[in-house]
């Protein structure tokens, strides 16, 4: 139980925080701490976020930082990329992409120190 | 209609289950000059419909432990409450190169759980062409 309470308040404060990154910590997390397998860990962790994306969605609200323009265009566009992407998925190796992926973040993380 | 194709791209990662937050933020603070609370925001509303969708297939294919789910959710939101209020208090700059620090870590841990994975295979692979 305690590693759990540990997990959930640690994934929510990086989720409140950036927005994103609490399924960095989640699907790891329940991989080698509490032993589940990799696609249950992955679906748990979604439903995970959703509750603390809704959490913190009412406090980016209330501080009016909500455009619903972008917010509802950007929306579009991702429920027909994410479509794309799931039937991608079972075409592209996961080495591939899990080397783009961090080759990627290493780029990020650069620009947002540096900027 | 940038915006529609920022989504996109974002939905197609995010759709592979690599971080599709990280680059519609990225996308939007970079390209689109939004600033960072805003892209963040944005990128709070964009998971909504797609996050959805992904939880009802999930439980549809039994890949959600509903037990801990709820769980952690509890604890999450918790943690929600703190992280989102630091944020909302915190100065962008500050806000981006903590960003920076965060992903950096997560990268790393990445490059050495790519580099063990290589090895333990590489190794396996010896050990069959031995015999």
């Amino acid at each position: 139980m305690g590693k759990k309470v540990i997990i959930g308040i640690l994934a929510g404060i990086i989720s409140g925080l950036f927005s994103t990154g609490g399924g960095m910590i989640l699907v790891p997390a329940f991989i080698h701490l509490l032993d589940l397998e990799d696609a249950k860990a992955r679906g748990t962790s979604i439903f995970c976020i959703l509750s603390m994306v809704v959490t913190s969605s009412f406090f980016y609200y209330r501080g009016n930082y909500i455009n619903w323009r972008i917010a509802i265009l950007c929306a579009i566009g991702g429920i027909i990329g994410g479509y794309i992407g799931a039937k991608l998925l079972k075409k592209l190796p996961t080495k591939i992409l899990k080397i783009a992926f961090t080759i990627f973040l290493v780029y990020v993380s650069f620009k947002m120190l540096t900027s | 209609m940038s915006e529609i194709l920022i989504g996109l791209v974002s939905g197609i990662v995010s759709g592979t289950g690599m971080g599709g937050g990280t680059i519609l933020i990225f996308l939007l603070t970079f390209f689109m000059g939004i600033e960072q609370h805003m892209a963040q925001a944005t990128n709070l509303i964009f998971f909504i419909p797609t996050s959805i969708v992904a939880i009802l297939v999930n439980i549809k294919n039994k890949n959600v432990d509903l037990k801990l789910a709820i769980i952690i959710s509890i604890f999450g939101i918790l943690g929600a409450i703190i992280g989102a209020n630091i944020s909302l208090h915190t100065d962008v700059n500050i806000l981006k190169k903590c960003f920076g620090v965060f992903l950096a870590i997560v990268a790393i841990n990445e490059i050495y759980s790519i580099v063990k994975k290589y090895r333990i295979t590489k190794n396996t692979n010896n050990k069959t062409k031995e015999r």
